[in-house]
């Protein structure tokens, strides 16, 4: 079953008075449990088209349904609790809130949600804390831990509200090359453990091995499939 | 709710010399806020609970008989008390005896007012209080005014006994023309100096207060005005002193007694009639003279007798009569002579044995003697209100109308200035009345502190905008994150409200402590200003402020929706922010 079905997708950018044409027209279509890589140089679309999927940016033309659910006709809070709901991030630099530690951190999507209890996100943060290893820095802030540590605690939180699609733009790009592999090998065990889809792009051919899909785009089109 | 609570406590923390900076300059426009109302609000507790109430009370009755000012008298002392009697809201009735005179020391004189001070009745803890905060014993003590051993013990201040050379132990003579214009001397002897702040009490002599209205010519049945002190009185005064005036409202004036000529003699009412112009031309249109002329019968002495009881006299115009009738406070019966005017027909609605008296003769004779009238069987031609002559007829007192403020009351007062009375002249008003432009005075003073203040707090709040938007710039890609997560605008929105609202409430904390050690720090200078007006405005020696709870909370409520609705519009665009735009933000 398709999780992800993207028809026709075109995406331009106003940049002063000329138009970016991000995504020329991408059909794709991603199965429930796909551990996909997204491959292409820098400027290819390959953010653009994750944050269309993640719902953080809109289709200027064509059709995508994350789900059942056609994206492009929902309003901002519809589309805010898909994200909440159904989507996880991980972000290239991590973005993690600086003033919360890592626990809380973790259990941030959770709290938004409003439908657990105190005690049922405790547990269910600690055990996804456990799982990427850093039960031992539950209480740190994200300036206490290292690039590695940072981003495992990102998968910790894409994926602590159980979503059906986690999306990680470049997430090894700003690691060193084993901390990068250990990261992946995290995102694949998770995918494995969770049966969560995946979907990263990387620019990095070494990253590749790890995939078990990759889609090529260059210059907003998909090359390779 | 719980996790935007804390996230903008965490953030508020985040920029810490910033947002002390800007704290600290709230928290000094909260404290300068609180401290200038605090000042004002304790002018006006000075006016209005430590001088007002004792110069004048909650409520005065103010009694001046013929209009005079000096004239503080009402003849009747238990009808004025009985206006004022079983009135829970009534804490304290005491009598205002005061008069200017003339005092000479030890090769000194100089004008002072007496003062009666009812020293036989207690005071509370409270009064006590308040009377030691403005009157400090140097020598003697308040008892010694009730001594007999010394001939009208007297209390001074210690500016005057110093401009009269006088000190405890010495004579004070004084000469004065009490308020039947005869002129009197007597002996005060000075058993106590007192300290006071205030330029305006500095003029006071105390004497006790049965001694007080001895010297001033008062007879044990007699009142001065009445002062009154309620019980919470900014909520009850005003309805007090409508209820007095309600029960003040006079009747008509007559004397019921017997008339006697040549042997002759005949029970009578005697009615004064309004001598003022207008009254005067209703009054002769409605006399029919028989005998006499209307000239003579409209003079300030005019006496008119009625056809029938004239002739039951065998009396006619010009003829001397005399008036008998019993007095309410005194045994003797009171008797007076006078010469008949005119005489007149009978007219519809006043009976035939009725004397017809020019007021200003009439209320001599009345209020010097008040008639022990028959009240239970009053005379069947006694005029209703709403009759023709009852309008003409002299009433007991003049009650005036009840005034609002100030304004109100100076209007009043001018116009009965205008006019020359002949009766006593009743007024109720309350201090807030009296003094209003004082509540107007506190009112100004907080508008000036407040615009001040509002000036401060705009560059205060240009500041809160100014961090604000710094703040969402350096947190943009934060903000593209939470949203991405799943927060909704609304909740990034209130992330930034509350912080705003969270550093005003810290700040204005600190000012509301800051404000009152500053006030507990301005308490403990001493200003000796007792030759100087502005005195009035220290409570012994030192300022006074009175904050209240109200007062606190308004401003510092006052302050944080200002700030809240200045943040709400920046918040409010970083909520909107696109979250793909702002994760692509770089600083």
């Amino acid at each position: 079953m398709n999780i992800i079905e993207i028809k026709g997708l075109k995406k331009d950018y106003p940049l002063g008075n000329t138009v970016v044409k991000a995504l020329r027209g991408i059909d794709i279509a991603v199965e429930e449990g796909e551990f996909m890589s997204i491959v292409g140089p820098s400027g290819s679309g390959k953010t653009t088209l994750l944050n269309v999927i993640g719902c953080i940016d809109f289709a200027t033309e064509g059709s995508v349904k994350v789900g059942d659910r056609e994206i492009t006709v929902l309003n901002d809070r519809q589309i805010t609790d898909i994200r909440l709901n159904k989507i996880g991030f991980i972000f290239q630099t991590f973005n993690l809130i600086p003033v919360l530690n890592v626990i809380e951190n973790v259990e941030f999507p959770l709290l938004l949600m409003k439908n657990q209890s105190r005690t049922e996100i405790r547990r269910r943060a600690d055990r996804l804390i456990g799982e990427v290893g850093l039960t031992e820095f539950a209480e740190h802030r994200p300036a206490e831990l290292s690039g590695g540590q940072r981003q495992r605690v990102a998968i910790a939180r894409a994926l602590v509200t159980n979503p059906d699609i986690v999306l990680a733009d470049e997430p090894t790009a700003n690691l060193d090359s084993v901390t990068g592999a250990a990261i992946l090998e995290l995102m694949k065990e998770m995918n494995r453990i969770e049966k969560t889809t995946f979907v990263f792009s990387t620019h990095d051919a070494n990253v590749l091995k790890y995939a078990r899909r990759i889609v090529k785009i260059k210059d907003g089109l998909l090359s390779d499939n | 709710m719980m996790l935007l609570v804390r996230l903008s406590l965490r953030n508020l923390f985040r920029q810490k010399r910033r947002n002390v900076l800007l704290g600290s300059a709230m928290a000094l426009g909260i404290m300068i806020l609180i401290v200038a109302n605090s000042f004002s609000h304790g002018i006006s507790d000075i006016i209005f609970n430590k001088i007002m109430p004792y110069v004048a009370g909650h409520v005065a009755v103010r009694f001046n008989e013929k209009g005079g000012v000096m004239a503080e008298i009402f003849r009747d002392k238990a009808r004025a008390l009985a206006a004022v009697a079983n009135e829970p809201l009534i804490e304290r009735t005491d009598e205002s005896v005061g008069f200017f005179m003339r005092a000479i020391g030890n090769g000194k004189a100089d004008n002072i007012i007496l003062v009666g001070a009812d020293t036989t009745r207690g005071v509370s803890k409270k009064e006590l209080k308040e009377l030691e905060e403005s009157f400090k014993m140097v020598d003697g003590t308040w008892k010694d005014l009730e001594t007999t051993a010394v001939e009208n013990a007297a209390i001074l201040s210690t500016d005057k006994a110093r401009y009269l050379n006088v000190k405890k132990g010495d004579v004070l003579r004084i000469r004065f023309r009490n308020m039947f214009g005869q002129d009197q001397a007597a002996r005060l002897n000075v058993v106590g100096i007192v300290k006071n702040s205030n330029i305006f009490m500095q003029s006071v002599v105390f004497v006790e207060q049965r001694r007080a209205k001895d010297l001033l010519g008062y007879r044990s049945y007699e009142t001065a005005s009445l002062n009154l002190r309620i019980k919470n009185p900014q909520k009850n005064s005003r309805i007090i002193a409508d209820r007095i005036h309600s029960r003040l409202k006079p009747g008509l004036a007559y004397i019921q007694g017997t008339v006697s000529n040549k042997n002759k003699e005949q029970t009578v009412v005697v009615f004064g009639y309004k001598s003022d112009d207008d009254s005067k031309e209703k009054f002769s249109k409605k006399l029919k003279i028989t005998d006499g002329t209307l000239e003579n019968a409209l003079k300030k002495n005019g006496v008119v007798l009625c056809r029938p009881l004239a002739r039951a006299l065998g009396a006619a115009a010009g003829d001397e009569i005399s008036l008998r009738y019993d007095r309410k406070f005194e045994p003797e019966p009171a008797r007076f002579a006078c010469k008949v005017s005119a005489v007149c027909e009978p007219t519809e609605g006043l009976g035939e044995n009725v004397v017809v008296m020019n007021d200003d003769k009439f209320y001599n004779v009345y209020y010097e003697s008040l008639p022990k009238n028959d009240d239970a069987t009053p005379p069947a031609y006694l005029p209703k209100e709403g009759d023709a002559w009852y309008a003409l007829l002299s009433p007991e007192w003049i009650l005036l109308k009840r005034t609002a403020n100030t304004d109100e009351y100076t209007k009043k007062y001018k116009e009965m200035g205008k006019k020359k009375r002949k009766s006593t002249l009743i007024d109720v008003s309350t201090m807030y009345e009296t003094a209003s432009d004082i509540l107007k005075l506190e009112g100004v003073l907080n508008l000036i502190t407040l615009s001040a203040v509002l000036v401060l707090f705009f560059i205060i709040l240009l500041g809160v905008v100014n961090t604000l938007r710094m703040t969402i710039r350096e947190r943009t890609r934060e903000i593209g994150t939470i949203r991405a997560i799943g927060m909704q605008k609304n909740d990034v929105r209130n992330m930034f409200v509350l912080e705003t609202f969270f550093l005003t409430v810290f700040s204005a904390a600190a000012g509301v402590v800051g404000g009152f050690a500053v006030m507990g720090l301005l308490k403990q200078m001493t200003f000796n200003m007792s030759d100087n007006p502005f005195g009035m405005l220290l409570v012994d020696s030192h300022l006074h402020f009175v904050p209240t709870v109200l007062g606190v909370l308004g401003n510092v409520l006052l302050i944080v929706l200002v700030a809240v609705l200045t943040a709400y519009f920046p918040a409010r665009r970083a909520a909107n922010l696109s979250p793909a735009n702002a994760l692509r933000h770089y600083e």
